[in-house]
């Protein structure tokens, strides 16, 4: 079935006003409000028409920069300095928040796919892991690494960064922390590198190279 | 607590004791040293003598945070980093980015350069099943075999060694096409050569030595049933997926690249030992998509044009225009899904991996229910995962 088809049965299904169809981008898309992302998960799952049994993938997005319809440009990430030091900027980033969902049908042969865009002081959208098994995970990796709640997920931890860690990565305004658990993470300027060849470590006693007598 | 757990390893429902002998739950950590979890893998059990009655994966000791490196570095600068997803098969994940950027782009790859990256990417695919084979078999205890296949996959090294420059990770393609023609030392011929050997004499021998042995099929048939349901459920692909009984293969099913011109057939699991789904199902799955592999192989060599075997200019960016678009392939594991968000930038806006092994492992949260801990061995083993990837 074609996406524009799809679309139809499913705005049919949520009422008119819950859902946008885009079909001018290279993939045709769905922007579905927020709060009926399970609701249209569950209907595009079991109606007979369309029997979407497979979930792709799940991404979640920090849209900082960008707009609805993806115009725009993105601010640079923060890098590292040229002595190998995070850059430290007090930039907060406002764009939304969005997850995409790309469906597939085993039976049917055909593909969908659904985003839902937030705000960044919500930044929390229901869980459709009681849809799809799989989104249980990918929901945690979007928690861990861009930092959006999924209401109702039955186990939300973070899945790839450890439990104590300190903010989500993949935010476009993520500064490096300076140390985990006391293990530094902040690079060491490149002139005090202990590795060069002629950069010769502080406490090396001189002409070490020299062998000792006796 | 443990009741509403049913007990699925054969010979334990008979066995009146097991429910007398009911104690409190134990919590034992499998891994991440485990020789069993195929890398740094921590399972944490609960168990009860011998049998497993919770099991919850704990991922993500090799993560780097690849994602936002690529938010970092140009659209070619990053295909160095699909290199370390698989790092058993390294070919098929330089082409599922490839074919995610081409997409975006809308680049246009020359024959040649096509025939080029199918002969290497299944060369891949077989050397990654190899290993999947070796250590299965060294899961369930057979040492033997390992020692075959590590003999076949250094073969398959040695060719793309030259042909890529490289023995484990290639970076041998680039939007466009591939950045290395064909050797001139007769390579074609050599890689036909070790295609027909080992079909004709190496797979004979593997199957004598593990798959049809008494001892192996006992310790994987009925074990570890993933039903067709099941699959779905939790996004199983690849040889998961077809060991459950889906006829579904990306390189037929969705074609990309120039899959659609050759013949090919998709194996499936039939229950020959067992149940459908069970671990021999989806041993067997690996062995029978060598030989499928082999035939491509041998396929896209014959017809191998002449031609160019790239487009673009290797040190001039890819210019990637706005949008957004997912695209998958099938790697040696699986499906390898790239979600790539351009801002017509030169470098993408998001880019988000969809792993095969990330979704597989996350089955083993419900199949492993019930077994033994022997079993979950097994069960680990057949689905064939490679940590690299699922931390990404």
């Amino acid at each position: 079935m074609e996406p524009k088809a799809i679309f139809d049965l499913l705005v049919e299904h949520l009422g008119e006003g819950s859902a946008e169809f885009r079909e001018h981008d290279i993939e045709p898309w769905a922007c579905v409000s927020a709060a009926r992302i399970a609701d249209a998960g569950t209907f595009l799952r079991d109606d007979p028409r369309l029997e979407f049994n497979q979930l792709m993938c799940l991404s979640g997005i920090d849209w900082d920069g960008l707009d609805e319809n993806g115009k725009g440009k993105s601010t640079a990430i923060l890098g590292y300095t040229g002595d190998g030091v995070p850059e430290d900027s007090d930039r907060i980033a406002e764009g939304d928040f969005g997850v995409a969902y790309h469906l597939y049908s085993h039976t049917q042969r055909h593909k969908f796919t659904l985003r839902v865009r937030v705000k960044r002081d919500v930044a929390a959208v229901p869980t459709v892991s009681g849809v799809w098994s799989t989104a249980s995970w990918h929901e945690r990796e979007a928690w861990d690494l861009v930092g959006i709640r999924f209401a109702d997920h039955p186990d939300l931890r973070r899945m790839l960064l450890s439990e104590d860690w300190e903010g989500h990565p993949l935010r476009k305004d993520y500064r490096m922390p300076d140390q985990w658990s006391g293990v530094p993470l902040k690079g060491q300027p490149y002139s005090e590198n202990p590795f060069t060849p002629d950069a010769p470590a502080a406490d090396a006693p001189a002409g070490d190279d020299t062998p000792a007598e006796g | 607590m443990t009741d509403d757990v049913k007990i699925t390893n054969r010979g334990w429902e008979s066995q009146d004791h097991a429910s007398e002998m009911k104690s409190e739950l134990l919590e034992l950590n499998m891994g991440p040293q485990h020789p069993a979890t195929h890398g740094v893998l921590r399972l944490l059990l609960q168990t009860d003598g011998e049998i497993v009655y919770k099991v919850t994966p704990v991922v993500g000791y090799l993560h780097r945070c690849t994602e936002k490196i690529a938010e970092g570095v140009d659209y070619k600068q990053w295909i160095v980093y699909t290199d370390r997803f698989d790092y058993l098969a390294p070919v098929t994940n330089n082409h599922a980015y490839v074919t995610a950027v081409e997409k975006l782009a809308d680049l246009a790859v020359p024959e040649r350069a096509e025939h080029l990256r199918i002969v290497t990417a299944e060369l891949s695919r077989i050397a990654s099943h190899l290993i999947a084979l070796a250590t299965f078999g060294l899961d369930m205890g057979a040492w033997t075999p390992l020692l075959y296949c590590f003999r076949e996959r250094e073969e398959i090294l040695n060719l793309l060694e030259r042909i890529a420059g490289g023995r484990m990770l290639y970076n041998y393609m680039v939007p466009g096409g591939v950045r290395y023609d064909v050797p001139k030392d007769n390579w074609v011929a050599d890689v036909l050569e070790f295609v027909t050997m080992l079909e004709n004499k190496k797979l004979p021998d593997y199957n004598t030595l593990l798959t049809y042995n008494k001892i192996f099929i006992e310790r994987t048939s009925d074990v570890g049933i993933i039903s067709k349901e099941t699959a779905f459920d939790y996004g199983c692909t690849g040889p998961v997926l077809r060991g459950s009984g889906v006829k579904f293969d990306c390189r037929r099913d969705d074609p990309y690249s120039l899959y659609d011109r050759f013949d090919f057939e998709i194996p499936v699991g039939m229950g020959e030992m067992g149940t459908v789904g069970d671990c021999w199902d989806r041993y067997i799955v690996r062995v029978r998509e060598i030989e499928q592999s082999c035939r491509i192989i041998r396929q896209a060599l014959e017809t191998l044009p002449e031609g160019p075997y790239g487009t673009l200019e290797l040190k001039k960016p890819v210019k990637v225009p706005a949008g957004a678009a997912y695209s998958r392939t099938e790697a040696a594991k699986g499906e390898m899904g790239h979600y790539i968000i351009a801002d017509g930038g030169a470098k993408p806006f998001r880019n988000k991996v969809r792993s095969c092994s990330f979704c597989n492992l996350q089955v083993v949260e419900k199949v492993g229910v019930g077994l033994m801990v022997s079993d979950l061995v097994a069960l680990v083993g057949s689905l064939d995962i490679v940590l690299g990837e699922i931390d990404r």
